[in-house]
């Protein structure tokens, strides 16, 4: 899976600057999609791309439960977080809805990549590669759990090994 | 070895249990509410389920409600489609709604324990993450997504990795508990271990601390566990709480049988461990104050706002967010919190507007009036917690101080209803987050206790109020 970066070089990115309050009412995932991030950078939406990875630092959709933050971050055509770590809720509805992927990384992805970087996500390896700057670093791999509500497609198409 | 009370409370809602795969747990109460629902429910209908319990789901209507007159229509359009999609869903499929004329009416983590819904031992989910809540009760109770929600309303089950479990212990006894509340002990826990600090685990409170608290000061603490990056937060359930259910409108009618059997067993065992340990001291602590823009960046009342490098202990991105934190919330370091001038001052949400936050701040405003430069106003949790309060003629007490006495709502905690700041104000707020933006584009937070938002309200800036004679 291959996309371009988006940086922001902090921690605790919660999910009212994700998707502010005022937007829960809006039903309609593509008017979401407009205001995703508008509340740490309202040039968000102008800049982002199908296919492009947000990168950020620890504690990446801490505070509400809202759903809407995935979604208004999927529908923008983000595929993938890639963050030193996350909160927990958000981590879940990213995963349950089959709207994103959250990437848990080590310090040397997050200094390593910078804004703009095209980089190739293999979830097969856990292997992140910098294609701008012919770097490689490793992902925390999914928990067996996570990677099997993954692979299903979402919490709903989820079903245990039947033995 | 023995068992921690998370341990049990999981090992005994345990449906499908394997290696390498989560476990389905039962859940035993699903509170629901207007924002988060409306999706679950189009799902439902789109696969031809049904509630599979609808018996075991209550929903209230909290976010988006105005908390002005009541019989007034609603405004805002968006709000009040969402409110009356979560009537037609509620109707549709049979499940118990109190709405917003409902003498039961209110935040659904204020409603569910006055109630008697939330129960010691239970399984409890709501898609709203200060569900951590209900812990105060000994119950397991855990904020949950859409998808989740939708997964619940149809099987009554989730499917859930166990979390790790995180001892927090309060030590010492207050030498002043009108003046350092049960706020001021949850944001001194979270300005020590973090944000994340709790991620992944499953915190239960512990200690003399915890025993000595209330009921009403057991939930603050609780609900505030997201905001340590917990999954949940429980206290084990004893004589308070069993006192307190009793005979509220659903208490199950076999209530002291159940009682008994909660006593055997709702505890951690002497043996057990846990994964993770924090401590806290209470003897000498003093009233918090937020000045940043995460529950984390709290300081004590009387000592000045750190400076990036003093806060962050070396590491780049935490000097970073806070010198971003210091530029929004337009604040210099080395400032005394006590200089920070105030424009409004909320006393509301699910963590401060039940009956007792709503006594404390009032005897601080007794005879006094709000200073003119500030806007104050109270909004109680539940529309039986402002029938209580109007009984005790609070609501005289803060009306004659020029406190605005609302309906009840989640409010002004975040920015979805009428109640929001402008950009650039400055609110002192018993809420639970001071993120950008959270209660209003570009509106300031202060997180502090009922009565440091009163105190705050009468003077115009920041007071310590264990100057002040509470008792």
């Amino acid at each position: 899976m291959k996309g371009n970066i988006i940086k922001y070089a902090r921690d605790n990115i919660d999910t009212d600057v994700i998707i502010p309050g005022q937007y829960l009412k809006v039903h309609d995932y593509a008017e979401l999609a407009t205001h995703a991030m508008e509340g740490l950078d309202p040039d968000f939406h102008s800049k982002v791309k199908e296919g492009d990875f947000i990168l950020s630092g620890k504690n990446f959709g801490c505070g509400s439960s809202r759903e809407h933050a995935p979604i208004a971050l999927s529908h923008c055509g983000v595929k993938a977080i890639l963050a030193l770590s996350f909160a927990r809720i958000f981590y879940r509805n990213s995963v349950d809805g089959a709207f994103l992927l959250p990437i848990e990384i080590d310090q040397d992805a997050y200094d390593g990549i910078s804004e703009g970087d095209e980089i190739d996500i293999d979830v097969s390896k856990n292997e992140i590669k910098n294609i701008t700057k012919n770097q490689t670093y490793k992902m925390k791999p999914f928990s067996e759990i996570i990677g099997k509500i993954i692979a299903a497609g979402g919490l709903f198409k989820y079903k245990p090994d039947q033995d | 070895m023995g068992k921690t009370l998370f341990e049990k409370i999981w090992e005994s809602h345990i449906v499908v249990t394997k290696q390498n795969e989560p476990d389905l747990i039962y859940i035993d109460r699903h509170l629901v509410h207007e924002v988060t629902s409306p999706q679950a429910f189009d799902g439902l209908r789109m696969n031809n389920r049904k509630v599979r319990r609808p018996d075991l789901t209550i929903a209230t209507m909290d976010h988006n409600v105005p908390t002005s007159d009541r019989s007034l229509p609603i405004l805002d359009q968006t709000s009040a489609v969402q409110i009356k999609t979560l009537e037609t869903n509620c109707k549709d499929f049979g499940i118990k709604l109190f709405d917003i004329n409902s003498p039961n009416q209110g935040i659904v983590h204020v409603i569910g324990p006055q109630l008697g819904i939330t129960l010691p031992g239970s399984t409890i989910v709501c898609g709203d993450s200060h569900t951590s809540t209900h812990g105060a009760f000994g119950a397991l109770a855990l904020g949950i997504g859409t998808s989740e929600v939708e997964h619940v309303l149809a099987s009554q089950t989730l499917w859930l990795e166990k979390p790790k479990t995180f001892e927090v212990r309060v030590e010492g006894k207050r030498s002043n508990p009108h003046a350092v509340t049960a706020k001021d002990i949850i944001l001194s826990i979270i300005k020590n271990i973090g944000t994340a600090g709790g991620t992944g685990t499953v915190i239960e409170y512990r200690g003399e601390g915890i025993n000595d608290l209330s009921m009403d000061e057991r939930m603050t603490i609780c609900n505030m566990s997201i905001e340590g990056g917990a999954r949940a937060g429980l206290i084990a359930p004893d004589q308070k709480t069993f006192d307190y259910l009793q005979d509220r409108e659903y208490t199950p009618k076999n209530y002291e049988s159940l009682v008994d059997s909660w006593k055997d067993t709702l505890k951690t065992d002497s043996d057990a461990t846990f994964d993770k340990q924090f401590i806290l001291d209470i003897n000498d602590i003093a009233p918090q104050v937020s000045w940043g823009t995460n529950p984390g960046m709290t300081c004590d009342v009387d000592e000045p706002i750190p400076s990036p490098d003093e806060y962050s202990n070396g590491d780049a991105n935490q000097k970073k967010g806070a010198e971003k934190a210091l530029e929004y919330m337009d604040l210099k370091s080395g400032t005394m919190i006590e200089d920070i001038k105030i424009d409004r001052v909320f006393i509301g949400s699910c963590t401060n507007a039940r009956l007792e936050d709503l006594i404390e701040a009032s005897k601080i405003i007794q005879g006094q009036k709000v200073t003119s430069s500030v806007n104050a106003m109270v909004v109680p949790g539940s529309q039986m917690v402002k029938r209580q309060a109007e009984e005790m003629g609070l609501d005289k007490i803060f009306i004659d101080a020029n406190f605005e006495w609302r309906e009840a709502g989640c409010s002004m905690c975040l920015g979805m209803n009428p109640d929001i700041l402008s950009p650039g104000e400055r609110c002192a707020s018993t809420s639970n987050r001071n993120f950008e933006g959270r209660q209003g584009n570009g509106g300031r937070t202060h997180l502090v206790s009922p009565v440091m938002a009163a105190a705050a309200a009468i003077n115009g800036h920041f007071v310590d109020v264990r100057k002040l004679d509470l008792n």
